[in-house]
């Protein structure tokens, strides 16, 4: 299997701290998809497609009416999850100009905390009683990602013992990449290693600087045929293969024996390297979604860079930092040092390390891996390389 | 007997698929009555063997933590007072297959670990709607 969609735009919003975005989450996504139409050289009124994920407020039939849509003829969401699923909107928009049933589809992820409220306030219900679907968890306070996935940190740092300068060396990395993009809103605001030891617990095995900030921004890229691309801007960049790993479905089923201490991406990268016909080793450049340090430890390991009792050295002694780097890692920053836009910035930065215009450029890439959010099912994750 | 998360934590919506877990005094979990399967939460189907034959099994209530996280930030108002708390998954001795999710009382959370044994103890709370007392499932070291 080799891609037959390609990417012709992406396009980002600025990108705010929590609250400070003058624009409403809509039209932030707006912005971000004038800019990756403009960017592919092409007219709002010729997408034909949306796929965002876990999206409820800026649905594609309100988008295709204020971006003015001649003809909208496809809008699709992957199911069950939010940042897990980024890879597999990029899928979907595939699928969906592979198969010929749209030609330019934009695929998206607009966020804006300050407007809607944050994920990581306790999901609970406000008042009353917890309902019944999440009380096997809630009931005891476990409530929120952070606290979902340092269960399963937990667990994994206990069979595999990883110690906490493994986490440290993600939040790091994410932190120093960020030094070098001005767009990243931790730009000029590096992290030392003492800082995050002296951050507070959020929740242990997590610090502060474990958990990646909540922030609002859009992001959005333009997936179309290569035929079409041969007229447009800017060069195409292929979608080489991607991939969905389906596991357990939310609250107690994560934290049954067979999941508990993983990351659900054994079987994404499985499923990725086999559609692809390429291997870890061919990677030049990879963007993690990092909600929180733990699980990226636990998806590099899955996605088959190095056995689990090996990630510590795998990210010891700045192996992620810089363009240089052993494994050029969220060279943007990613989440955590760049902006959370629910991870499609990741993506953006997975297409331009093919074109050559990172902060962070690794020399030259010729296939760029994403993979979205550890911890929850399904996984996803894309692999792009030069058309 | 307060309660582990202090009494401004709401406490659950009883249906049919929990009644048995929050309101029997005993750990009631699911076992298929085709294949002898366990799981948890209750699901319609066994999915080991696909029967909608499901019944109960009372467990000793003797377990292992499997995995614990320390909550010190509160991530919800009415967990304020609440924090530290410890969250634990437990491991049942004799429903294997089987993982469950409580608070560990009575033990600093820092000198928890994985491995540990476990026993499980009952958090009595009246329905304020009036409803069945809540016998809540939570765990001690055994
Ligand atoms: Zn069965």
């Amino acid at each position: 299997m080799h891609g037959k969609a390609v990417v012709v735009g992406v396009g980002e919003s600025e990108y705010y701290e929590r609250g400070r975005s003058p624009h409403s989450e809509f039209q932030l996504a707006c912005i971000a998809i004038r800019n990756a139409v403009e960017d592919a050289g092409l007219k709002l009124s010729e997408i034909d497609g949306f796929v965002s994920y876990m999206d409820q407020r800026n649905p594609p039939l309100r988008l295709a009416q204020a971006l003015g849509v001649d003809e909208l003829r496809f809008a699709a969401e992957p199911f069950s999850g939010g940042g897990n699923n980024v890879g597999a909107a990029v899928q979907m928009a595939d699928a969906a100009v592979s198969a010929g049933y749209a030609r330019h589809v934009v695929v998206f992820r607009a966020i804006a905390q300050g407007q809607f409220g944050r994920f990581g306030a306790g999901r609970a219900g406000a008042a009353g009683r917890i309902p019944a679907p999440m009380a096997w968890t809630a009931a005891h306070g476990l409530l929120n990602a952070a606290a979902e996935c340092a269960m399963h940190t937990r667990r994994f740092m206990h069979d595999h013992d990883i110690s906490q300068e493994a986490l440290c060396d993600i939040s790091l990395a994410c932190y120093a990449n960020a030094q070098r993009n001005p767009r990243a809103i931790r730009y000029g605001r590096p992290l030392t290693r003492e800082a995050y030891h002296e951050s507070r617990w959020i929740v242990e095995p997590f610090h502060l600087f474990d958990c990646c900030p909540e922030n609002d921004g859009a992001a959005a890229v333009v997936v179309s045929t290569p035929e079409r691309a041969r007229d447009l801007a800017r060069p195409p960049v292929s979608i080489v293969a991607a991939a969905q790993g389906i596991g357990p479905w939310f609250g107690i089923r994560m934290f049954q024996p067979k999941p508990l201490g993983g990351a659900f991406y054994g079987d994404v990268g499985r499923r990725l390297w086999s559609n692809a016909g390429l291997g870890p080793e061919d990677i030049d450049v990879a963007q993690f979604y990092e909600n929180f340090t733990g699980p990226v430890l636990m998806a590099i390991s899955e996605m088959g860079f190095c056995e689990p009792g090996e990630v510590e050295d795998f990210v010891a002694d700045g192996a992620l930092v810089g363009p240089d780097a052993r494994f050029p890692f969220n060279t943007s920053g990613g989440n955590i040092g760049e902006c959370y836009v629910h991870g499609f910035g990741l993506v953006n930065e997975a297409v331009r390390q093919v074109r050559g215009e990172s902060t962070c450029q690794v020399k030259d890439v010729e296939h760029s891996l994403m993979v979205a959010g550890p911890g929850y099912s399904p996984g996803s994750a894309v692999l792009f390389g030069r058309a | 007997m307060s309660r582990a998360l202090g009494d401004q934590w709401p406490l659950p919506q009883i249906d049919d698929g929990n009644r048995g877990w929050f309101t029997s005094g005993e750990l009631s979990v699911q076992k298929c009555l085709a294949c002898g399967a366990f799981q948890h939460p209750p699901e319609d189907v066994c999915s080991s063997c696909q029967s909608f034959d499901l019944g109960v099994h009372l467990s000793t209530g003797l377990g292992r933590i499997e995995s614990l996280v320390i909550v010190r930030h509160p991530p919800h108002p009415a967990l304020v007072d609440a924090v530290p708390y410890a969250v634990v998954v437990v491991s049942l001795d004799d429903a294997p297959g089987v993982n469950v999710v409580g608070n560990l009382l009575g033990a600093p959370p820092e000198e928890l670990r994985i491995g540990q044994a476990v026993s499980a103890s009952f958090e009595e709370v009246p329905d304020p709607e009036g409803g069945e007392t809540l016998r809540i499932p939570q765990w001690k070291l055994a």
